[in-house]
């Protein structure tokens, strides 16, 4: 029953969109706009309904795309959700030394723009005394540097997405451009945003962040082993987050911050399987989520090793 | 964070075809709506075919490196000898600092056999095996470390996952963590000076 609706609903839009395409192709198609106005682009359906075929066909025209921009082979996946499977993060205080690799490993994994900079990954100083009982976010300084790390007295916090089960950016957003996956990975379809920033505004960890221009990739540190609602280029215009690296993590691999953390403070996996270490570390640690009161049910786990 | 801090000061003012390109998808949007669009029903892809998950593998403990060809084996020097027990200044060895409680070389150097290290009851281990000497004063740490929590594992969360001795990251003669030289902190909006780039930085900022 259910099923047929769908079918209706999916058809008529289509038919509707096949006729607006006419019209939309007169309207658009004016001399001096940009280079490559994609009309099959502009139509593309939204991803939770595109079928196997259409979604091929989707992936196949964005690997070309952006072979054409970056001058290499590229591959956009879409793998889906394993069964059985709920991502949990860990990250122990008590060793985290505040080196930022992780930053950087993430920037290099996930095509975020270098110039302007988009950092998924902000580390916070804190000093220790001051965090004693209550860590109070605001205080927390993304700015130090120092010769060596950890400095006296310090104590460091990275913050990126805390993939909520009940997240405030999804319930913001106007056009269903934003959602939770079953593996619970909270994921953006670029194509989709309309870069109102809602989310952004929404969000109480500052974890979303927005492309006002072009985002600045050199071609020779362009990864170029993507997912579609994970690391593959974004467009000016769109809001961009940590996917834990679904092209990797969806394909059984550790997200590039749990590789790069030299101190092994960075734990990931799944809270379903009791073997893991996400589920051991709930169950032995002492645990704590940031701005519990907010009641967002963050997936990310800090905890004293 | 406050909502009203995400508002870009006086926008890019629009070109005419992007203007009625707008215009014409905001046409196009009432349409799509009107047709059954709006929020999505589904709660997962359509695409997506089931992919059920492999049993895991029993973690895979990576070798530690080998200890220094300069030093090793220790019978080279050392052969047929009995160490002097006596805690004294080196005439050998100065780059080895003793920083671990207060503890004396032959806790784990075997005395008679170099180059092997030794438990409390004598049975020796083998150096690439060092970790179980480790096991010896801190116990405490094996289950963390077993279970993945201390130390790093590496590799497939679902697969094949590696993990570390505790020789890589603690030398043990010293085995607090070596300070590292942290990467270039981020970019403050101020430092920024495309107008645009320093509107994404001052987000970025107010974010955290
Ligand atoms: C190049 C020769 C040489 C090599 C190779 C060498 N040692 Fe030594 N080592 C010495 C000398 C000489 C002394 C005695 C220094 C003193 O008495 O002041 C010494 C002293 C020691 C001592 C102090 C106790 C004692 O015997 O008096 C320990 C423990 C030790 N070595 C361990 C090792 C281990 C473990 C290795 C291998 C990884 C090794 N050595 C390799 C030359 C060497
Ligand atoms: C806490 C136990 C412990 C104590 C105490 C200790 N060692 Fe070691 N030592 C080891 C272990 C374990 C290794 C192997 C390290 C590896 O696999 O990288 C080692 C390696 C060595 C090596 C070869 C590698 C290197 O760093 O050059 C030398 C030489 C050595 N020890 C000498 C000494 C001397 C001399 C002392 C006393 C002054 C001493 N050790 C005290 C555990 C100890
Ligand atoms: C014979 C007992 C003994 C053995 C064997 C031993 N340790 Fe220790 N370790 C100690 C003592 C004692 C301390 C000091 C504890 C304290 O200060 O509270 C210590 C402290 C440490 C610390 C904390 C350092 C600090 O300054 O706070 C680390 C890390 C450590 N050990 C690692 C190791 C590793 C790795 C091994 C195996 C290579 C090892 N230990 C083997 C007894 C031992
Ligand atoms: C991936 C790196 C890594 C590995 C592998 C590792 N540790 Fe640690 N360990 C750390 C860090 C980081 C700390 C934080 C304290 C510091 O700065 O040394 C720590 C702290 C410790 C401490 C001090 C007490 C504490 O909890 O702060 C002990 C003891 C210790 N480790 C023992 C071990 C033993 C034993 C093993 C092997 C079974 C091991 N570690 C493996 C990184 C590691």
């Amino acid at each position: 029953m259910q099923d047929t609706d769908h079918k209706e609903r999916t058809t008529s839009r289509r038919q509707f969109l096949k006729a607006a395409g006419t019209v939309a192709g007169a309207t658009v198609g004016l001399p001096g706009t940009s280079k490559a106005f994609d009309l099959e682009e502009l139509f593309q359906q939204h991803f939770r309904e595109l079928s196997q075929e259409d979604l091929e066909r989707v992936l196949q025209r964005m690997e070309r795309k952006y072979e054409e921009e970056y001058g290499k082979p590229f591959s956009v996946e879409a793998t889906g959700p394993l069964d059985g499977v709920m991502f949990g993060y860990g990250l122990d205080i008590s060793r985290c030394i505040g080196c930022r690799r992780c930053v950087y490993a993430c920037v290099d994994e996930n095509n975020q723009s270098r110039d302007p900079q988009i950092h998924y990954i902000r580390v916070l100083e804190f000093e220790r005394e001051e965090v004693q009982r209550w860590i109070d976010f605001e205080k927390g300084d993304p700015f130090y540097d120092h010769e060596e790390v950890p400095a006296e007295g310090k104590l460091y916090l990275p913050v990126a997405c805390q993939q909520c089960e009940e997240p405030e950016c999804v319930r913001a957003c106007p056009t269903t451009a934003t959602w939770q996956e079953p593996d619970g990975i909270v994921v953006i379809d670029y194509d989709w945003c309309i870069g109102c920033r809602y989310c952004m505004a929404a969000c109480p960890y500052g974890a979303r962040h927005f492309n006002w221009t072009e985002p600045g990739i050199p071609e020779d540190e362009v990864n170029p082993k993507t997912h579609y609602l994970g690391n593959r280029p974004r467009a000016h215009g769109v809001v961009e987050k940590c996917t834990w690296c679904i092209q990797r993590t969806r394909e059984g691999r550790y997200t590039a911050c749990v590789e790069a953390c030299p101190v092994g403070a960075r734990k990931f996996g799944n809270m379903l399987d009791p073997k893991s270490e996400i589920r051991y570390l709930i169950e032995h640690k002492r645990t704590f989520v940031l701005k519990a009161e907010l009641d967002t049910k963050p997936k990310f786990f800090y905890f004293y090793g | 964070m406050h909502p009203h801090s995400i508002e870009p000061r006086g926008g890019p003012s629009l070109s005419p075809p992007v203007r009625w390109t707008i215009v014409g998808i905001a046409v196009l949007a009432v349409g799509f709506f009107a047709l059954g669009g709006g929020p999505l029903k589904q709660s997962t892809v359509r695409a997506y075919p089931s992919r059920p998950l492999a049993p895991e593998p029993e973690p895979v403990l990576l070798a530690p490196p080998p200890v220094d060809d300069e030093f090793f084996p220790c019978e080279d020097c050392h052969e047929g000898e009995s160490a002097d027990p006596e805690v004294r200044e080196l005439d050998e060895h100065e780059h080895v600092k003793l920083k671990h409680g207060d503890l004396w070389c032959l806790d784990c150097h075997d005395r008679d056999q170099r180059d092997l290290l030794h438990l409390s009851d004598d049975s020796p281990v083998e150096m690439s095996e060092s970790w179980r000497l480790c096991t010896r004063c801190h116990a405490k740490r094996i289950p963390d470390w077993r279970a993945g929590v201390h130390g790093k594992r590496t590799g497939y969360w679902s697969g094949r996952k590696e993990y570390r001795t505790c020789v890589v990251c603690h030398d043990p003669h010293s085995p607090l963590f070596k300070p590292l030289a942290p990467k270039p902190p981020p970019i403050p909006a101020s430092q920024i000076h495309s107008p645009t780039a320093t509107r994404s930085a001052e987000m970025n900022d107010a974010g955290h």
